[in-house]
C-alpha cells in the first residue's frame, strides 16, 4: 500500500511539475490566436455594449436608451453583444501510437495533441464557454478553476491502456465535440464513432495530428516496421520502394475520413507535429466559432 | 617457410583457407543484411503492401568484394608474409653475435646494424637466445663483457642504441670474455675488416665457442685513415692510408675552418696496389692558418678527421724595439716592417722583454736594442738554451753600446756605404750559400744596403755567416746556442740603413728565420689538459664521454685514442691540443680470413614483416565495411554529414588564400606601391577636411615638381603613423590639428627610426594667421607641439638662418610663405652627421599644403593671405626647395662653397 501511495504522490508531483508549462504554453498559443479572432461581433444577449440603433416599432420601451435619445430628436435602442455560453466537449487520443516522434519533429503527437486541446480550452474559457473532457467530466464548466481541473484530467494517465477512440457516450444535443488524435484506426471503426455522435446531434471537429514521417515514410534500406499498439510487424526489404504506395494509402485514408465528416457537416483538419501549433488552432477555433453562430 | 621470390610465408598452410573464399561469397550473397527496426504507428497502412521486390535484398556486389578482401587479408596475415627473409638455417643452440664497433665500422654502420637485425629476427623465429659481444672498449669505462643470453626482442632494443666508437677494437680483451658461453653453438662475427694483433687468438677462441661465420661488407670499400699533415715548405702534405691494397681509388680531402666552412679541397689518389696516398695542399699562408680541420669527404669515421692545433699554427714571435718614443711611429719604428713581414706567418706580440719572457714565444726579435738589461739576461740565456730563436737587428743604438749577446764580435763603428763621404757605393746582397737557411731565395738587385755593422774577422766568421753583401762582408750571422739560435742581422729592421725591409725578400727571410724554431717555445710541463670535445664514432664533435680523463701536457704525444683519451680537443682556453685518431693508429691492414672459416656478405635489405601492414589494411577495410553496412540499413544520416565533414578541409582551403590576401592588402604583387615611385606622405590626422587639403597640397606640389624638375612623384599617400611603415617615403608632411590624438610610444619610436634613417618630417601648425593678425602667444595647434613631438629624438632647433641650404637648394628664397606668410620656420640647429647634415625635421606654421593645393585644372583651391600670385609662387618654390633638400641632402650645400672651390682649383 505504501508503494501505491508513493507512486501516487510521485505521479501527482510529476503532474504538478508538468502542468504549469503546459498551461503557460497553451496560454501563449491561445494569445496568438485570440489576437486574430475577436468576440462574436454580432448583436445578442450579453452585457457588453455593442451598438445603438434607431428605435423601431416592436422594440420594448425598456430597450430605449434614454440618455442617448436625449441627445437628439430620435429614439435610440441600446444593443449589447451576443454572449452565449456553449458547452464544448474535448478529447485527445492518448493511445500508444500517439507517443511517437520521428527525427523530423521535436515533439510527440501526444504532446502536440494535448497542447492543442489545452490551448483551445484556454481560448474557450476566455470566451466564457463551458468545457468538459470527454469520458471524464460529467458536465461542462467554465472559469479558471475548470481550466485547472481540465488540465489535471488531461494530463492524468490512467493505468488502463487508453483507447484510440472515445467511448460512445451520450452527449447533450447541439454540444460541440473536439477530437484530437491520429485517427489511423480502420475506417469502419471511425465511421461507427462519427455516426454515433452525429446521431446525437453533436457537432464534431476532428483534428488529425500526424508526425511528418507518417506522411512521407522517409525510411530506406531493409527495415523492420513494428506497430506501437501490438498490431504486429512487417519486414520491408527496401523501405523506399513502399513509399509511393504508402503515401497514396495514407491519402486515401484521409480522403475517406474527410468524406465521412463532411457527410455529417463536421470539420476535419490535419496537423503535423513539425509545424507551429497555432497553425492548427486558428482554423479549429474558427470552425468552432462558426458552429456557434 | 615457403618462399616466392623475395616474399615468404612463415605459416604457409594458412593460405589453404583461401579456398574457402568462394564459400564465403555464396554465404554473403544468400544472407541478406540485418534489418533495422523502426517503430511505426501507421503500420496498418503498410500491411499488405508489396514487399516482394527483392532486387536489392541481397548485399551489393562491392560490399561482398569488400568483405571477401577483408577475409582474404586476415588469411594472409595468419600466413605471416615476410619480404627479404633470411634464408639461413640455424644450428641448434644459442647464437653469439660479435660486432666490431670500432672506428672502422662507422662508414657502413647502418648496413652492419641491418645485418645484425636480420640475424636477430632469424634467431627470434627459430627461437634461439642471443649473446651480443661488442669488441670495442665501451666509454662507460666498465671492462669489456658480453651481454649474456638475451631474448631476441631485447637485442633489437639494444641495437637501436648502439653506435660505433671512435677508437680501435680490442679483440685481445674480447677473447677474455668468451670463456663462459657453454650454450652457444654458433658464432656470427660482423667484422670491420681491419686486422689487429690479436686476430688469430680471437678467431681460435671463437672457434672453440661454436661454428664461426665471418660476415664482412663486400660492398663497402676499405677503411681510410687520414694522417696528420706535415708542414712541407709552406705546403701542407696530406697523406691517407687504406686498409689493404686494391684498385685505384680517388678521395677528396676537405680543409675546413673553425666555423666548419670549406677552405680548400685536395684530391688524393691511391695507386693500384698501394695503401698510401699523398698530396700537397697548396693554399696561401693566410688561408692555411685558418684551417682547423681536415677530413676525408664522405667517410664518416673518426679516423678520417684530423683537427689541427697550435702545432700547425703560427709560432708566437715577440718583438722588442729599442729607441725613443719618436721612433715608435709607424714607418719609423724599428719593428714596423718586421711586424708586417711576420703578420701572416706568426703570432706577433710587441712587448718589453721582461713581459715577453714571462711567457716565452718561439722567436724573439730585438730590433736596435743596444744592451739587453742584466736582469733579463739569465732568463733570456736559459730560453735560448732551450730552443728559442733570438733575432737581433743592428741600428744606431746597437752600434753605439753593443753587448756580448751577438754571434760574432762587432767592430766599434758601423760602416756607411755610398754616402757623400764614402768611397764605395751602396752594396747589394750576394746570392745565398747553399748551406744557408736562406738558400733558394733570390736577392733582388734593387735591394741596397747603405750602412751595416761590421764583424771582427775571426776564424769561424765564414761558418757563422748566413748572408753576405757582394763585397763579402756579412749581412746575417748566426750562432747555435744550446738548442736555440742567436741570429744577428747587421743592418736595421727599418729603412734607416737599407731598403731591405721594404722588399719581398725581407718577408721570406723572416719566415725562414722563424722556421728555425721548433714549435712552441714554452715547455708544457705536466699541466693536465682536460678533454673539451670529443669525436664520436661518426666523426662529429660532441661532449666528451664520462670515461674521458685529462692528459698531462708532457705526455700528450704518447696519448692513444681509447675510452679514457677519446680523440678530440683537449686543453684550456689558451692551450688547445688535438688528439687525432689517425695519428695514434698503426697503419691499417686488411683482415685476412682463413679459408677454413665460413665467410658471408651482408644481407643489405632488412627483413620486412608484412603482417602489421596487412592487419592495418584489414582494420581499415573493416571500418569501411561497418560504415557501408550501416549506410545500407539507413543508419547513417545519408550523405549530409559526410559532405559537411568533407567541406571542412575545403573551407580551410578557401580561407587560406583569403587570409593571405588580407595581409597583402596594401601591396600588389608583394611590392608596396611607394617602393616603385617617389611618393610623398602626409600624416592622417583624423580630420577629413585637413587630410583632403594635405592630399591636394602634396598632389599640387607633385604636379609642380613634375613640370619644373626631374623629380616626378606619384600620388601622395596618407599614412597612419601608428601602423604604417614610413621608411619608403622621402618626406612626410604632418599638419597639426587641435584634436589629433597624441602618437603612442610605438608610433614615436617608429618616427624616430624614420628620422634617424634619413627621413624628413615637415610639421605644419597652420596657425601663422594668428601672428599676422597680431594675436600674441602660442596658438592652439602650436601649443600641441610639445606633446605631439615629445619623446622624439629631436635636437635643438633654430629659425632657418639666411644662407641655409633650404633657401638655395633649387630656388633662391628669402621667405617660406604658404597660405599665410610670415610664420617662422625652424630646422635643426646642428644638423646631425648621421643624415648628411640634413635637418630631419622642419617645423613651420604657414599652412603650406593649402597654398600648394591645386585641382585637376591646376587651379588653386585656397586663397593665400595676404595674397597675390607671387606669394603662391613663392610657396611652390619653397616646396620645390624642400623636396630637393629632402632628396639631395647636403649635396646642394656644397654649392654654397662653389666660389671658394673654383677659386682654389681655377688657377
Amino acid at each position: 500500500m505504501a508503494e501505491t501511495a508513493v507512486t501516487f504522490r510521485r505521479r501527482a508531483e510529476q503532474l504538478v511539475a508538468h502542468l504549469p508549462p503546459l498551461l503557460v504554453e497553451a496560454e501563449h498559443v491561445a494569445a496568438i490566436v485570440a489576437q486574430g479572432v475577436h468576440g462574436r461581433r454580432r448583436v445578442g444577449p450579453g452585457e457588453t455594449f455593442w451598438q445603438f440603433r434607431r428605435y423601431e416599432r416592436g422594440d420594448a420601451a425598456t430597450m430605449i436608451d434614454w440618455r442617448a435619445s436625449a441627445k437628439s430628436m430620435r429614439l435610440f435602442v441600446r444593443e449589447n453583444e451576443w454572449e452565449a455560453a456553449e458547452s464544448v466537449w474535448l478529447w485527445a487520443d492518448a493511445s500508444a501510437s500517439m507517443a511517437f516522434n520521428s527525427r523530423l519533429s521535436d515533439s510527440t503527437k501526444l504532446d502536440r495533441a494535448r497542447l492543442l486541446l489545452m490551448a483551445l480550452a484556454v481560448l474557450l474559457v476566455r470566451g466564457d464557454e463551458n468545457i468538459a473532457l470527454l469520458g471524464t467530466d460529467k458536465r461542462p464548466r467554465t472559469g479558471s478553476a475548470a481550466l485547472t481541473r481540465f488540465a489535471t484530467r488531461l494530463m492524468h494517465e490512467s493505468d488502463a491502456e487508453p483507447a484510440s477512440l472515445p467511448q460512445h457516450e451520450i452527449l447533450p444535443k447541439h454540444a460541440q465535440l473536439v477530437l484530437v488524435g491520429d485517427f489511423l484506426e480502420p475506417i469502419e471503426k471511425l465511421n461507427a464513432m462519427i455516426k454515433h455522435f452525429a446521431g446525437l446531434g453533436v457537432i464534431g471537429h476532428l483534428v488529425q495530428v500526424l508526425d511528418p514521417a507518417e506522411e512521407t515514410l522517409p525510411y530506406a534500406g531493409r527495415v523492420l516496421f513494428d506497430g506501437l499498439e501490438r498490431e504486429g510487424s512487417m519486414l520491408a526489404s527496401r523501405a523506399e520502394a513502399l513509399r509511393s504506395d504508402y503515401v497514396s494509402r495514407m491519402q486515401a485514408h484521409r480522403e475517406e475520413l474527410s468524406r465521412l465528416t463532411r457527410a455529417v457537416r463536421w470539420s476535419f483538419t490535419t496537423h503535423h507535429t513539425d509545424s507551429q501549433p497555432q497553425a492548427a488552432l486558428l482554423p479549429l477555433y474558427i470552425n468552432l466559432a462558426g458552429q456557434m453562430s | 617457410m615457403t618462399t616466392f621470390g623475395p616474399l615468404a610465408f612463415l605459416v604457409p598452410w594458412a593460405l589453404i583457407a583461401l579456398v574457402l573464399l568462394p564459400l564465403l561469397w555464396w554465404l554473403l550473397k544468400v544472407v541478406p543484411p540485418m534489418p533495422r527496426k523502426v517503430s511505426f504507428p501507421a503500420i496498418r497502412l503498410l500491411f499488405g503492401l508489396d514487399t516482394d521486390r527483392k532486387a536489392a535484398e541481397s548485399t551489393p556486389l562491392w560490399l561482398i568484394l569488400l568483405r571477401l578482401g577483408l577475409a582474404g587479408l586476415l588469411i594472409l596475415a595468419v600466413a605471416h608474409p615476410l619480404v627479404n627473409p633470411s634464408h639461413r638455417t640455424l644450428a641448434p643452440g644459442d647464437m653469439l653475435i660479435v660486432v666490431d664497433d670500432g672506428w672502422a665500422s662507422a662508414r657502413d654502420w647502418p648496413d652492419r646494424i641491418t645485418a645484425v637485425r636480420n640475424l636477430v629476427s632469424l634467431a627470434e623465429r627459430q627461437d634461439r637466445a642471443v649473446v651480443l659481444l661488442r669488441t670495442a672498449p665501451q666509454d662507460s669505462g666498465v671492462p669489456m663483457e658480453h651481454s649474456g643470453l638475451m631474448r631476441a626482442e631485447d637485442v633489437g632494443r639494444q641495437l637501436s642504441a648502439m653506435v660505433p666508437s671512435p677508437w680501435p677494437v680490442d679483440r685481445g680483451a674480447a677473447v677474455q670474455t668468451l670463456s663462459d658461453l657453454e650454450t652457444v653453438n654458433q658464432v656470427f662475427w660482423i667484422s670491420d675488416g681491419v686486422a689487429t694483433d690479436n686476430d688469430t687468438a680471437f678467431l681460435t677462441a671463437l672457434q672453440e665457442t661454436g661454428d664461426v661465420t665471418i660476415m664482412q661488407n663486400h660492398d663497402s670499400e676499405a677503411a681510410l685513415v687520414l694522417l696528420a699533415p706535415v708542414d712541407e715548405n709552406s705546403f701542407l702534405q696530406i697523406s691517407a692510408l687504406r686498409a689493404g691494397t686494391g684498385p685505384e681509388r680517388r678521395i677528396w680531402v676537405a680543409a675546413n675552418d673553425d666555423a666548419g666552412e670549406l677552405v680548400a679541397r685536395q684530391e688524393l689518389v691511391f695507386v693500384p696496389g698501394e695503401s698510401r696516398a699523398e698530396a700537397l695542399l697548396s693554399v696561401p699562408l693566410e688561408l692555411r692558418n685558418q684551417i682547423a680541420q681536415l677530413e676525408i669527404e664522405n667517410e664518416p669515421t673518426a679516423a678520417a678527421i684530423v683537427m689541427l692545433d697550435q702545432r700547425w699554427k703560427r709560432p708566437p714571435v715577440g718583438l722588442v724595439a729599442g729607441g725613443d718614443i719618436e721612433s715608435q711611429q709607424p714607418l719609423l719604428s724599428p719593428t714596423y716592417f718586421v711586424e708586417r713581414a711576420l703578420e701572416a706567418a706568426a703570432e706577433v706580440r710587441s712587448a718589453p722583454l721582461e713581459l715577453l719572457l714571462d711567457q716565452p714565444p718561439a722567436v724573439i726579435v730585438l730590433a736596435d736594442v743596444g744592451v739587453v738589461p742584466e736582469t733579463e739576461r739569465p732568463a733570456l740565456d736559459a730560453w735560448l738554451e732551450e730552443g728559442g730563436v733570438l733575432v737581433r737587428f743592428a741600428g744606431p743604438l746597437f752600434s753605439q753600446e753593443g753587448d756580448d749577446l751577438v754571434p760574432v764580435e762587432i767592430r766599434g763603428r758601423e760602416r756607411a756605404l755610398g754616402g757623400a763621404m764614402s768611397w764605395s757605393s751602396a752594396q747589394r746582397i750576394a746570392p745565398f750559400d747553399n748551406n744557408s737557411p736562406f738558400a733558394g731565395l733570390l736577392p733582388p738587385p734593387d735591394v741596397l744596403i747603405d750602412r751595416q755593422v761590421l764583424a771582427e774577422p775571426t776564424v769561424d766568421l765564414t761558418a757563422k755567416t748566413w748572408a753576405r753583401l757582394e763585397d763579402g762582408t756579412p749581412l746575417v750571422t748566426a750562432e747555435k746556442r744550446g738548442e736555440g739560435w742567436l741570429v744577428l742581422v747587421h743592418t736595421t729592421a727599418n729603412t734607416q740603413w737599407t731598403n731591405l725591409p721594404i722588399s719581398g725578400l725581407f718577408a721570406s727571410m723572416m719566415k725562414r728565420l722563424i722556421d728555425l724554431s721548433q714549435g712552441a717555445g714554452a715547455e708544457l710541463g705536466d699541466q693536465p689538459l682536460p678533454a673539451i670535445q670529443s669525436l664520436t664514432g661518426f666523426g662529429f664533435l660532441a661532449p666528451p664521454p664520462a670515461s674521458a680523463v685529462a692528459i698531462p701536457a708532457n705526455l700528450f704525444e704518447e696519448a692513444v685514442a681509447s675510452p679514457e683519451t677519446p680523440p678530440g680537443l683537449y686543453g684550456t682556453l689558451d692551450l688547445r691540443r688535438t688528439l687525432n685518431l689517425g695519428e695514434t693508429l698503426s697503419a691499417p691492414e686488411q683482415l685476412l680470413v682463413p679459408d677454413s672459416i665460413a665467410a658471408a656478405g651482408f644481407e643489405r635489405q632488412e627483413e620486412l614483416d608484412l603482417r602489421p601492414f596487412i592487419y592495418g589494411l584489414a582494420a581499415l577495410l573493416a571500418l569501411i565495411e561497418i560504415y557501408a553496412s550501416m549506410a545500407l540499413r539507413g543508419l547513417v544520416p545519408s550523405f549530409g554529414t559526410g559532405t559537411r565533414l568533407a567541406a571542412i578541409p575545403l573551407l580551410f582551403l578557401l580561407l587560406a588564400p583569403d587570409a593571405a590576401q588580407a595581409q597583402d592588402e596594401l601591396a600588389e604583387d608583394g611590392i608596396p606601391p611607394a617602393a616603385l615611385d617617389v611618393r610623398f606622405a602626409y600624416v592622417l590626422t583624423g580630420d577629413e577636411q585637413i587630410d583632403r587639403i594635405s592630399y591636394a597640397g602634396l598632389r599640387g606640389l607633385s604636379m609642380i615638381l613634375t613640370a619644373r624638375t626631374s623629380v616626378e612623384p606619384g600620388e601622395p599617400i596618407g599614412v597612419e603613423i601608428e601602423t604604417d611603415d614610413l621608411i619608403l617615403y622621402p618626406l612626410v608632411y604632418w599638419p597639426i590639428t587641435e584634436d589629433q590624438p597624441v602618437p603612442s610610444g610605438v608610433a614615436k619610436a617608429r618616427l624616430d627610426a624614420y628620422l634617424a634613417a634619413g627621413g624628413i618630417l615637415i610639421v605644419d601648425t597652420r596657425d601663422a594667421d594668428r601672428e599676422m593678425e597680431g594675436v600674441t602667444g602660442t596658438g592652439p595647434n602650436a601649443a600641441r607641439l610639445p606633446e605631439m613631438l615629445g619623446g622624439l629624438n629631436i635636437p635643438a632647433l633654430m629659425r632657418v638662418p639666411s644662407g641655409h641650404v633650404l633657401t638655395q637648394s633649387y630656388y633662391l628664397l628669402t621667405g617660406f610663405p604658404g597660405r599665410w606668410d610670415g610664420g617662422s620656420v625652424w630646422v635643426e640647429q646642428h644638423p646631425g652627421g648621421l643624415n648628411d647634415g640634413v635637418s630631419a625635421i622642419v617645423i613651420g606654421s604657414n599652412d603650406w599644403a593649402s597654398a600648394w593645393a591645386l585641382n585637376d585644372q591646376l587651379q588653386p583651391l585656397y586663397a593665400v593671405v595676404p595674397g597675390g600670385e607671387r606669394q603662391r609662387e613663392m610657396a611652390f618654390r619653397f616646396g620645390v626647395n624642400l623636396v630637393m633638400y629632402a632628396m639631395t641632402g647636403n649635396y646642394k650645400a656644397d654649392a654654397v662653397h662653389l666660389p671658394a672651390i673654383l677659386d682654389r682649383i681655377g688657377q
